[in-house]
């Protein structure tokens, strides 16, 4: 497989600075953020869409696995070669190519990093809406794959609500442009299909995506609870009231004080729960929804509500919540975050069946939700060194997946299936839902080349797990 | 021949029910496609019976067109071959309604005025005004991603879709997306089949999220001496804090026609109509701000009650012209939304040359434009304009589409013009859904 051969015709195309062989440099390339796996047999940098289609053809002569990469911040291994195989990686096409305020688009090359977006257009007033708690090291390609979602896609939507026009190179090497800079252009709707495809269909090499204008006002509310129930109940009062929030989250008590000890972000140490509540539009309506907001808290024995008083006591109570996954990795030698979605009147009773998993195989587990719009993410604990204890994780794990399930939720509400949940997907769809999901794929990747293993089910071990545990854990 | 229409209504019936297959020529003439009517109706009453209609219709190469309440019906070329007229109307029950989690799951035939009704008690709505309005029906808003004036505050159906049940050419239901409002599992067909006219398979159940309706709306209407003005004016609010829900630009005939439904289009100036929502403190504060930036520049403007009348009319343009005149073209242009006063002169000019009056609705917001012809004119010679305009698009790198006109221009221009790069990549979508080319067929980009 790693023949020499590969790698001078892989130099030719990219450079010689643009392959990685040797085992020590392919070893960075073997894990994602969900755990490590295997390596790829090479690592290509591309610089153009032309290079993409050449190694696409390459790897088609050579009958290899291809799988696109962005920053590695993935959490379901979706751009871990899982397979081996040419990985190319996006890092040297990062250029943004176009802005333009007047139609509210930007036109960028996949290993733009999703903060770098935002900060291009800020002065200006606008910015990119998703954004994934990663959004200072993930790029736009990751976020087209993954169909990245962040807090503020409560109110604003999802990748897929932002992106309006791609170009992707198919596995034999040809070039489609999909979508349009505008609305209703006649045809299917191929971009709607490839986001969120995770690198199984095509390999995206530009994106146009929306820009949003920034509010003219931003309230942050920090509502501490000493019982976790109450916290819950006030997110489906809030939504009871009419009022979306642009985001709203909630961290228990135990990942709090994980965070506290981390960021110093001025949380309180001894509460059970907190939501991070944030309005933002015409300064008129957030004030009316932020008092609104607080009388909710208020109703529901909040013990304290606090309003961020300036833009950086709001940039510290964020930074506290996105860094927050970080902040567990200090505490735990691994974790194991998932990413159900339940419908949000049901986050108390989930709560519940949460603690009781807990207390069932004496783990602990972090809970950091976004809890608007129903989406969780526990953070099981545990030391992989500790196989019994590993092994109560993947238990737990798959109760609370499955309680999801039960519930009319999903089992993944924007990290992506990927490599660890395709063999959930029977969970949630039929088979005839997947042999359709299949035939698409087929479609456009039939020989299996691109990205393989990820997103539908191999058919090993059918309603498994087999998330974090592989190896690494956190990074 | 009559002998294979009983045998195939034998058929049907056994898949449906005999009451639920209709020959009789009254019944078939209802639901006629640009002329064409079609040997049977059947109006099957669960998912499953559709699917078994379709895959009775694509093993017997019989070519069927699923329809709602054929609200837009005239959208699309006329269909290559038209044997089994498929009614979702039958279809109209809620699966499951979650106030609380602003979710809900309906029937693809559900008219779209009884779901707004229904979730409208909870103080909730799906914020979209499609073309057809109230007699829509759910599953064709979707089919057609059918969005009208407020795409501008809340975006399109594509956006609102949590996930879909579809009956596909085998005979089976499937399901994609859920019913939670955040979802990356599996590939997103529901976007695919959003706006795919009833050419990949017909959607029989629909997941949507719905929205808390604003406490209260305000529409205000500004006068512009010119596009000019108005064109600064826009510009001037999408730029300011400003969130409408709806923004429209309407030519000096436009304005006449929905300032008073009776009166004959004259010229009165360009205005710009746009709606707002919030508590009253909010809508006080947005006509402050308005006021200010229509002094700036020298536009007048006034608050219009009752406003409501006048929007469901521009979403409806061709429901609401058709019988007051002729003939009534509505022709769409997709444009970059910086682009929209450009194309809008350089139409004027390509109209006034060929002697057509049109009458322009723009969504300028969103880029969005319509352009209505009132009178009858050849269709050769429209049709030479619609390539004319379709072109003029094109430069500015917009596409045109032909909505509504009457049935003899289609045989000069093509309702939807040329597609791109992935045209390729839509075909082989279009023949993994339907191998046989049974549903719908030619009715949309050819498919």
């Amino acid at each position: 497989m790693k023949s020499k051969g590969l790698f001078r015709e892989l130099a030719r195309i990219v450079g010689d600075d643009g392959v990685l062989w040797r085992p020590e440099d392919l070893m960075l390339y073997e894990y994602d953020a969900l755990s490590s796996q295997r390596q790829p047999d090479v690592v290509a940098f591309p610089r153009k869409t032309a290079q993409v289609v050449q190694i696409a053809k390459l790897a088609l002569r050579y009958n290899l696995p291809l799988v696109a990469r962005g920053a590695g911040t993935g959490l379901s291994g979706g751009s871990v070669a899982t397979e081996g195989g040419i990985l190319l990686v996006f890092s040297r096409m990062k250029e943004i190519l176009e802005i333009d305020l007047e139609n509210q688009r930007a036109r960028v090359q996949p290993g733009v990093v999703n903060l770098d977006l935002s900060l291009a257009v800020a002065d200006e007033g606008y910015y990119y809406a998703p954004d994934p708690s990663s959004q200072k090291a993930c790029t736009i390609g990751g976020n087209v794959a993954e169909n990245s979602g962040g807090p503020h896609t409560l109110a604003y939507g999802v990748t897929t609500n932002h992106v309006l026009a791609l170009e992707i190179v198919l596995p034999d090497g040809e070039v489609i442009h999909t979508g349009a800079c505008h609305w209703d252009r006649p045809g299917y709707d191929l971009t709607g299909v490839f986001v969120g495809s995770e690198g199984t269909l095509g390999i995206v090499t530009e994106a146009t995506v929306r820009l949003s204008r920034k509010p003219e006002a931003v309230k942050t509310l920090l509502a501490i609870y000493d019982q976790v129930g109450d916290a819950t109940r006030t997110v489906a009062a809030i939504t009871a009231r009419g009022i979306t929030p642009a985001a709203l989250e909630m961290m228990d008590g135990f990942t709090l004080r994980a965070v506290e000890a981390a960021t110093h972000a001025g949380y309180p140490m001894d509460c059970a729960a907190v939501l991070l509540i944030e309005v933002e539009g015409l300064l008129e309506a957030v004030e009316e929804h932020a008092d609104e907001i607080e009388a909710v808290c208020q109703e529901n024995q909040a013990r304290e509500v606090r309003r961020a008083k300036s833009a950086e006591e709001r940039d510290l109570l964020w930074k506290g919540r996105k860094t927050a996954f970080g902040a567990l990795g200090r505490i735990s030698p691994n974790y194991y975050v998932q990413d159900g979605v339940i419908p949000r009147t049901r986050l108390p009773e989930m709560l519940d069946f949460i603690g009781s998993v807990e207390k069932k195989y004496d783990l602990h587990i972090g809970n950091i939700f976004h809890a608007g719009d129903g989406n969780l993410h526990p953070l099981i604990m545990y030391d992989e060194r500790n196989r019994e204890q590993t092994a109560c994780v993947i238990k737990a794990a798959k109760e609370i997946i499955m309680r999801c399930v039960e519930m009319g939720g999903s089992i993944t509400g924007e990290h992506g299936v990927g490599f660890e949940k395709s063999d959930l997907m029977p969970l949630i769809f039929s088979e005839d839902d997947l042999a359709l999901m299949s035939r698409i794929k087929d479609l456009f990747n039939p020989l299996g080349r691109l990205n393989p293993g990820k997103l539908l089910p191999t058919g090993k071990m059918c309603g498994e797990l087999r998330g974090g545990m592989a190896g690494g854990g956190p990074v | 021949m009559t002998l294979a229409v009983d045998s195939v209504r034998a058929d049907l019936a056994a898949l449906v029910a005999p009451s639920q297959v209709l020959t009789d020529s009254a019944a078939c003439a209802a639901l006629a496609v640009d002329g064409k009517v079609p040997d049977w109706a059947v109006t099957p009453s669960s998912a499953e019976q559709v699917a078994a209609v379709l895959r009775y219709a694509s093993e017997h190469h019989l070519a069927v067109i699923p329809s709602g309440h054929g609200t837009k019906v005239s959208m699309g070329n006329p269909p290559r071959r038209y044997d089994v007229a498929l009614s979702l109307r039958e279809l109209h029950r809620v699966i499951q309604y979650e106030p609380a989690d602003l979710t809900i799951s309906v029937e693809a035939g559900m008219a779209f005025g009884e779901f707004q009704n229904l979730v409208g008690r909870s103080g909730l709505w799906l914020p979209l005004d499609p073309r057809g309005g109230a007699e829509s029906t759910v599953g064709g808003m979707i089919a057609a991603n059918a969005a009208g004036p407020l795409r501008q505050g809340f975006g399109g159906p594509r956006d609102m879709v949590l996930g879909l049940k579809i009956a596909t050419m085998d005979g089976k239901v499937v399901k994609t997306g859920g019913r939670v409002v955040k979802n990356v599992a599996g590939y997103d067909l529901g976007k695919l089949l959003t706006g795919s006219c009833g050419t990949l398979g017909v959607i029989v159940e629909a997941s949507l999220k719905l929205f808390p309706k604003p406490p209260e709306r305000a529409t205000f209407a500004m006068r512009a001496g010119t596009l000019g003005i108005a064109r600064d004016l826009h510009r001037s609010i999408r730029r300011s804090p400003l969130d409408p829900m709806r923004l429209v630009l309407l030519d000096s005939p436009a304005a006449a026609l929905l300032g008073d439904s009776a009166a004959v289009p004259e010229a009165t100036g360009v205005e710009l109509w746009i709606e707002l929502g919030g508590s009253n403190r909010v809508i006080e504060r947005c006509m402050l701000e308005l006021r200010r930036l229509a002094s700036a520049v020298g536009a007048t403007m006034g608050r219009r009650e009752g406003a409501e009348e006048a929007w469901e009319r521009v979403s409806n343009l061709a429901l609401w012209l058709q019988p007051r005149y002729q003939d009534v073209t509505v022709l769409k242009a997709a444009l970059p939304v910086a682009a929209c006063e450009e194309f809008l002169s350089r139409a004027q000019q390509e109209a006034e040359a060929e002697r057509i009056t049109l009458v322009s609705f723009a969504q300028v917001g969103v880029g969005i434009v319509h352009l209505c012809a009132l009178q009858e004119t050849l269709s050769a010679t429209f049709g030479g304009l619609v390539v004319r305009l379709r072109q003029a698009a094109r430069d500015v790198g917009g596409t045109l589409v032909i909505e509504h006109c009457p049935l003899d221009l289609k045989s000069h221009v093509d309702v939807w013009g040329p597609g791109g790069d992935d045209l390729e990549a839509m075909r082989k979508m279009k023949s993994a859904w339907d191998p046989n080319g049974v549903l719908s067929p030619g009715r949309f980009l050819g498919f």
